[in-house]
């Protein structure tokens, strides 16, 4: 593996076994990525991006190859391991946002503060920052289906961003929005990015949007890398 | 995660679905109220068995009997102790140990003896103003008469052969219900008994009509000089007199069918003699004294162990009862555990996705699992009182008309208390273990993307 690698990958295979049908999503997946890189990841639906970032993110294990962040041998961990790494480390937006509904948005944010024992004032008042840092904090007391689409994903990246995370992994999240907000949400994870130094790994259809922004483009094709583009040489 | 948010979370997650948490928790507590009802009931029953057998101090006796009486004690009878056939009643064999009024000064010496008594009861006609019962008088001198806690009035003195002393329960039966009134009224005690008399046996030879039988009425008057609160020494009188007065009368002894034959003021041995212990601890070095000097013995502290077990067998058998009740509400509770779960699949993927370990989320649904159990068993112990309550009301309505006293029917001890509550939210834990096991298990990849 890369010695300057963040985020390292070797040998990545996952598969799904479906009745009798073994269902191969990543084929010997190998990549690098440094720490504070804003990276794209696109390809086609079913070329196993998903799979990648469930990977990264600690959500799913390898069928077989390694995954190492910030040095850490993240394909060999424990379930409960993981859900510490999950806690830690990691900040993942989805598509869908994933926000629990019964739960007002400072609640949503508030959320992975309660499994790292954090009291509930604190969580809430922390959770009113981020709320803060993302331009919510006047809708913190509405529920999510009181929200826009836009103002429900920057819910998911306050709430991904509570803990303090070193990596941001944003699955398709400009996916369920239109045009001008998908812009403000990779404008606002871009942010991020420079600003305070986070790692990001984000999956898009679109390609030009976050050309934009990306240090660097990795495309996927039937599970496997099919190209790398440099975009940004890091410094 | 801190404890307080698991309970915060338990609760507030079943607010979310109140008709749901009503209808699971209202099983909950008809169950566990159901199973306070029987519980209490059993505790309720053995306490006043229990205190009814202390406050007439019954495990403080002993009943003797000699070797070889016609009435040996029923749960040391054997026939082949060598003890020999039960004697002719009436016959008296001078190498037996006989109840007599030697054995009554002797056994007064024993270490631990208070005080000793024939067992002396006869049936009789009791008559106060114009209202008559049928009752078993008692003999009971008046020394052992005296420490006997009455309602009314006072013991009688030695000096008063025609004292009598009633039961409140047959002053109830005779329609007084003010024990006081009662003292130092007068009070007629008649006997029958056969008379075997020559006399009565010529009359019925040589006689026709209603002098055919050998029946003879006596009619003592009395004076009742205290009306006893219930009736100790095993509680089978509803009347007590003294010895001086008892020998003058003629009667049916219900103890010895010699009173049948034996002439009036012949001195006999007693049937068995009940002898008074100071305390429970002395029963036993008492008894065996007892029997190394001959005789047999019984005491209802030897029953005691027999009796817990009957009574355990009782908390046993309506605890089974009970517990169809917790099965069929634990079921509810797993039913709606695993609805809950279903509903929230994908909420527990977004748990998992934001740094819930699988205990985190076991623990999430096992608190909910638990509140509903702590809440059925608060809510069920409460309708489990309230119902006994009612149930205790009613039945005492219906016995205070047959002039019973009043009882309470229903016992609810602290620990039962808190037991019900415990049992509940154990029993509420266990159904929530699968359900919640399956919740940890879930996969946060398949969690996230189900609608």
């Amino acid at each position: 593996m890369d010695a300057d690698g963040f985020i390292e990958t070797k040998d990545l295979t996952k598969a799904y076994v479906t009745g009798a049908v073994e269902v191969v999503a990543l084929r010997g997946v190998t990549l690098s990525i440094a720490r504070g890189r804003l990276v794209g990841i696109t390809g086609a639906s079913g070329s196993g991006k998903s799979t990648l970032m469930n990977l990264l993110g600690g959500l799913d294990t390898p069928s077989s190859g390694r995954i190492r962040v910030a040095g850490r041998l993240i394909s060999d961990l424990s379930k409960k391991e993981l859900a510490l790494y999950r806690r830690n480390t990691i900040g993942m937006i989805f598509q869908s946002f994933n926000l629990v509904n019964a739960y007002t948005a400072v609640e949503n944010v508030a959320f992975p503060l309660l499994f790292a024992g954090v009291a509930r004032k604190d969580r809430l008042r922390r959770a009113a920052e981020f709320l803060h840092t993302v331009g919510l904090e006047p809708r913190k007391d509405h529920r999510p289906t009181e929200l826009s689409g836009g103002e429900q994903q920057r819910v998911a990246i306050a709430r991904a961003l509570v803990n303090q995370p070193q990596i941001l992994l944003a699955d398709e999240p400009t996916g369920n929005l239109d045009s001008k907000t998908a812009r403000q949400i990779v404008e606002t994870l871009a942010d991020l990015n420079r600003n305070r130094g986070l790692t990001v790994v984000m999956i898009s259809h679109e390609r030009d949007l976050l050309r934009e922004f990306a240090h660097e483009m990795i495309r996927l094709q039937d599970g496997a890398v099919a190209d790398r583009e440099v975009l940004k040489p890091s410094l | 995660m801190r404890i307080s948010d698991y309970i915060g979370q338990a609760c507030g997650n079943l607010r979310k679905k109140k008709l749901r948490t009503f209808l699971t928790t209202s099983g909950v507590v008809i169950a566990i109220g159901a199973l306070d009802c029987m519980f209490a009931f059993g505790q309720g029953i053995q306490r006043n068995v229990t205190e009814q057998f202390n406050k007439l101090d019954l495990f403080n006796y002993v009943n003797v009997y000699a070797r070889g009486s016609s009435r040996p004690p029923r749960d040391h009878y054997d026939p082949d102790d060598g003890g020999g056939p039960p004697m002719e009643t009436g016959a008296v064999d001078a190498n037996v140990p006989q109840l007599d009024a030697a054995f009554m000064e002797e056994v007064k010496k024993i270490d631990g003896v208070e005080a000793a008594f024939a067992e002396l009861r006869f049936p009789a006609q009791i008559r106060l103003g114009d209202k008559e019962q049928f009752v078993l008088v008692q003999v009971l001198s008046a020394d052992v008469c005296r420490p006997m806690p009455l309602r009314a009035g006072r013991c009688y003195d030695s000096n008063e052969p025609n004292g009598l002393i009633i039961s409140e329960s047959l002053l109830r039966r005779l329609g007084v219900n003010d024990p006081a009134q009662t003292v130092s009224r007068p009070i007629e005690v008649a006997t029958l008994t056969l008379d075997l008399s020559p006399r009565t046996l010529w009359r019925m030879v040589f006689s026709s009509g209603d002098q055919a039988l050998p029946i003879a009425r006596e009619t003592h008057r009395f004076a009742v000089t205290g009306v006893a609160e219930r009736m100790p020494f095993g509680g089978m009188g509803d009347a007590y007199i003294q010895p001086e007065a008892a020998g003058r009368m003629r009667k049916l002894s219900v103890t010895s069918i010699s009173d049948f034959f034996r002439p009036a003021g012949e001195a006999a041995n007693y049937p068995s003699v009940t002898v008074k212990l100071r305390s429970v601890k002395d029963v036993a070095p008492v008894k065996k004294e007892l029997e190394a000097r001959g005789y047999r013995t019984w005491a209802l502290m030897d029953q005691l162990d027999q009796m817990r077990i009957g009574f355990l067998i009782m908390d046993m058998f309506l605890i089974a009862v009970g517990m169809i009740g917790v099965t069929v509400a634990s079921l509810g509770i797993v039913n709606t555990m695993v609805m809950s779960i279903l509903e929230r699949y994908r909420e527990i993927g977004i748990m998992k996705a934001v740094g819930a370990t699988d205990g985190d989320v076991q623990r999430i649904f096992l608190f909910e699992s638990g509140a509903i159990g702590l809440l059925g068993g608060l809510f069920g112990l409460i309708l489990g009182w309230a119902v006994s309550m009612i149930v205790n009301e009613v039945v005492n309505a219906i016995m205070s008309r047959q002039s019973a006293p009043r009882m309470e029917y229903f016992s609810f001890p602290w620990w039962l208390c808190l037991g019900a509550i415990a049992f509940s939210i154990l029993v509420s834990l266990i159904a929530g273990i699968l359900p919640t096991r399956r919740a940890a298990r879930v996969d946060p990849v398949v969690a996230l993307r189900h609608d």
